[in-house]
């Protein structure tokens, strides 16, 4: 390895991206993903519009009515109209959920007879319609325990505590998954069109012609685009804990370490696309697709891997995503760290990754024209 | 004892075999030119021995024998690669001395006095020391290429191999490059081997090869290479037999006229004539519409383009008169694509007054009513590749609304007469140039234009195909009637013109007939010699 040569390289490669103001894309593209998907991704539901028919009005009916009034996660509405009046209005997109109190419900209840409540859920995206019920479950059985209790004793009150996300927020939940998702594409972009760039226009002869080993040129490569988004491990980490106030309970040196090594992998990535790649568009785009779909799906942000089943499961398992964020989680949300032999396994399975795809890049790269 | 020595050497790509069991060997500083048509395989056959490509057989340098890329690394500090192409080594975004800087680094150069002094020297003879905060995006074409070529010489390389470096450059730097080139290998006893398209530098070689369909089908010094085809050229003579073009008749069977002096491009058609690939015969019909002569079809007055922080064409004045060639030259940058897209509209004017067919130019439904009667043919003919010729036609015919009945039959007449017209059912890429270039001819003439702009029709095209495509434009000149404005940067074809227009930084600098022009340059033996007059 003849350090001059690399760093010619680098320096050639900083003084490109600057004038060719590729720079600001750099920093823009992972600050951008983070700022947009954080604040545009919603799981929970709140503000339902619920449409409330009571044909009882009885105190009992005000009661439950009133829990749903003073709930955030329903807007509530009460109507005096028909059953296929309010259905109507679900048609037609007004009203998200519909809740018929039956006539007489008091009564039935007072004489310890079973009584019914309609409920009604836009279900068009189906979490969405499941959230919404369970929400409305929640609401009655809530109710109905109260009642429950005034009545007779020795009922089970359920006394239920959140950990690691007591407040339920979605942005604590979101995140951290988003930086692995950002730290996947940015770094596997830059380092693709690093090199394809050269074989887009020409300029690759200079490798292909000169004394200049594969490892040099690689070295050259790889170096600037993982020094430049080094800095944006700290970037978003401002935005994840000072925008978005994720709570931070691990070691900032372990989600460094981490994060250094994840880099690696996903640099190899990018490079690995650019042996295959000639133009610089199909190598964005190319990158953009293997990138973000296995960096989204197994993010965790959608969907908890452990409830995976069988091929997403054994696929969630070969995408290095997957381990990042296990990490990524504990040191945001849990703060266990090294002591648990999961997290500390993971490491060592991203180090192997790291080490695989960086030789893979080796062994593919052809000093030769195609 | 031979310092490079290519034995057997054949390059493949899938199926399609680029250069077939090459062999020659080269002295120290020796000059060997490659000539030949466009994938005739003078490029593959470079990439091997530079070691960037994958090739079979057996290549010597010095004492490294290499039969793979992968092999050939140890030579890679002693050669020096130029591929094909204006600046495609250089970085847009760095200056010339970051080139200077980043090539002395890659190659690891130690940057001692003498290296300064010897970068110095390639400063100046390639004329950058002015320019070495200038960004190599901003530099001229011909700037470019002394760069390119600068920046392979920094670590004073034994082998040299130079891919078209003088394509596309205007005759002053390419005599600059070529003393760059003379100094080198009598100093440093460089083996150069060098690639054009430019017969007259071909001249300067120590020999030549000559390429053909991925074989070297000739090998030798210039004189060598003439007199092998001195039996088979004859003056000029209406004989239908051989290859006639503007200055001899080419034919393999013995004729009754008189032998002449052949020029190096009478290899590619003696070549020709002996593979039997002589194209159909052009049979224009004249079309007996009549026409004032000497009318006058476009004329600008003080035309004038400013970009910001230059002017690309200042105050320029130039006539086209009805039936008349007018060749537009003049070096890289000089202004002539400038303005033939001001004629054409795709530059708005900055200054001056355009009037084309008799009608002024104000605004763009003037233009429009005047599109019917303007053909223009690009720098790279503007053809789809995956239809047939006759589907290509047919659909410039409908851009043009021409009705469908009288496209078809316009479509097999002009083919007919062109000589092309058992090629219509193919696809161009299967085509030889020389018909691509007068079916693009073709679709540019479906509407019948009176008047033709054509962009650098002939760059990067080979002796043969250029010699026709000029014999197509001479006859639509004389049978037709068509105006052609035409620009060109082979000098040796401003003697196909009737007039001609030289432009200098955007400035005219001349304007005068052929005839006019050897008049006052006594001394001009060719025309690029009456090119550097005005240049210097």
């Amino acid at each position: 390895m003849k350090i001059r040569v690399i760093k010619a390289y680098i320096y050639k490669e900083l003084t490109e991206l600057v004038r060719s103001r590729f720079i600001i894309m750099v920093f823009l593209l992972p600050s951008m993903i983070l700022l947009l998907f954080g604040n545009g991704i919603r799981m929970e539901v709140s503000g339902a519009r619920t449409l409330i028919v009571d044909h009882d009005r009885s105190p009992i009916s005000y009661r439950l009515i009133s829990k749903f009034e003073h709930s955030k996660y329903f807007n509530t509405q009460i109507l005096p109209i028909s059953e296929a009046e309010a259905l109507g209005r679900i048609k037609q997109a007004r009203t998200d959920v519909v809740i018929i109190i039956p006539e007489s419900f008091e009564k039935r209840l007072l004489h310890g007879q079973t009584t019914q409540i309609g409920v009604f859920a836009d279900a068009a995206f189906p979490s969405r319609g499941i959230t919404m019920e369970t929400y409305v479950k929640g609401v009655i059985l809530d109710a109905a325990s109260e009642f429950g209790h005034n009545q007779a004793n020795g009922s089970i009150t359920i006394n239920q505590r959140t950990l690691f996300n007591q407040a339920m927020r979605d942005e604590d939940a979101i995140v951290p998954g988003l930086i692995g998702l950002v730290l996947l594409v940015a770094p596997a972009i830059l380092a693709a069109l690093l090199i394809v760039k050269e074989k887009e226009r020409g300029t690759i002869f200079n490798f292909y012609a000169s004394p200049l080993s594969k490892s040099e040129f690689l070295a050259a490569k790889l170096i600037p685009a993982f020094l430049l988004h080094s800095l944006n491990i700290f970037v978003v980490f401002l935005w994840a804990v000072y925008v978005f106030d994720v709570p931070f309970r691990g070691s900032f040196f372990l989600y460094w370490a981490a994060s250094e090594i994840y880099l690696m992998i996903s640099i190899s990535i990018g490079m690995l696309i650019s042996v295959i790649t000639r133009t610089q568009i199909v190598a964005v785009v190319f990158t953009i697709i293997i990138t973000i779909i296995p960096g989204f799906m197994y993010s965790g942000i959608i969907m908890p891997i452990s409830s995976m089943s069988g091929m997403s499961q054994i696929e969630a398992h070969i995408f290095p995503v997957m381990y990042y964020n296990h990490i990524v989680y504990d040191v945001f949300l849990i703060g266990e760290g090294l002591e648990s032999a999961k997290t500390l396994r993971y490491l060592l399975i991203l180090l192997f990754y790291a080490i695989v795809l960086l030789s893979l890049g080796r062994l593919f790269l052809r000093k030769e024209l195609k | 004892m031979d310092t490079l020595k290519i034995d057997r050497v054949s390059v493949r790509y899938h199926q399609h075999t680029a250069i077939r069991d090459a062999s020659f060997s080269a002295r120290a500083g020796e000059i060997i030119g490659f000539i030949g048509a466009d994938g005739a395989g003078k490029s593959s056959l470079m990439h091997a021995i530079a070691g960037v490509g994958a090739f079979d057989g057996s290549i010597r340098f010095h004492n490294t024998l290499y039969r793979s890329p992968a092999e050939a690394e140890p030579i890679k500090s002693m050669t020096a690669l130029m591929p094909q192409g204006i600046g495609l080594v250089l970085y847009d975004m760095l200056t010339v001395q970051e080139h200077l800087n980043f090539f002395a680094d890659i190659r690891n150069i130690n940057k001692d006095a003498s290296f300064i002094a010897y970068q110095q020297r390639l400063l100046q003879m390639a004329g950058l020391e002015k320019f070495t905060d200038r960004r190599a995006g901003n530099l001229s074409g011909g700037m470019m290429q002394k760069l390119s070529l600068i920046c392979t010489l920094l670590h004073r390389p034994k082998l040299l191999i130079l891919d078209e470096p003088t394509t596309g450059v205007d005759p002053l730097s390419r005599i600059e490059l070529w003393d760059i080139l003379d100094q080198i290998r009598t100093q440093e006893g460089t083996i150069i081997l060098v690639s054009t398209a430019y017969m007259q530098e071909a001249a300067r070689m120590d020999r030549l090869l000559l390429f053909d369909e991925g074989e070297i089908i000739a090998l030798g010094s210039t004189e060598e290479l003439i007199d092998s085809v001195r039996p088979m050229t004859y003056v000029l003579s209406q004989q239908t037999d051989g290859i006639t073009t503007r200055d001899a008749t080419y034919s393999i069977k013995p004729l009754d006229f008189a032998h002449t002096e052949p020029t190096l491009e009478a290899l590619f058609f003696v070549n020709a004539l002996k593979k039997g690939r002589s194209l159909p015969p052009i049979t224009l019909s004249t079309h007996h519409e009549d026409y004032v002569r000497d009318s006058v079809i476009m004329e600008a007055r003080g035309l004038t383009k400013r970009f910001d922080g230059f002017i690309a064409n200042d105050c320029v004045d130039i006539r086209l008169k009805r039936g008349e060639i007018l060749g537009l030259l003049g070096a890289n940058g000089a202004g002539k694509t400038t303005f033939i897209k001001m004629l054409l509209g795709l530059h708005p004017i900055d200054g001056g007054e355009l009037e084309l067919l008799g009608r002024l130019i104000q605004n763009t439904s003037d233009r429009q009513t005047l599109k019917a009667s303007i053909g223009y043919v690009s720098q790279h003919f503007a053809l789809y590749n995956d239809m047939t010729v006759r589907e290509n036609l047919l659909y410039f015919a409908a851009m043009r609304s021409i009705p469908f009945e009288k496209a078809v039959d316009k479509t097999l007449l002009y083919a007919t007469e062109l000589g092309f017209d058992i090629y219509l059912d193919e696809l161009p890429l299967n085509l030889p140039l020389g018909i691509n270039q007068r079916f693009s001819l073709a679709a540019a003439l479906l509407h019948d234009p009176v008047v033709l702009f054509l962009d650098e029709p002939t760059s990067g095209v080979d002796a043969i195909a250029r010699a026709q495509f000029w014999q197509l434009l001479i006859a639509l000149k004389e049978k037709w009637g068509i105006s052609i404005l035409i620009t060109t940067h082979y000098m040796s074809e401003a003697e196909f013109c009737d007039r001609i227009v030289l432009l200098r930084d955007g400035k005219k600098v001349a304007d005068d007939t052929l005839e006019e022009l050897y008049a006052l340059h006594p001394n001009a033996v060719n025309f690029e010699d009456i090119f550097l007059e005005y240049y210097r």
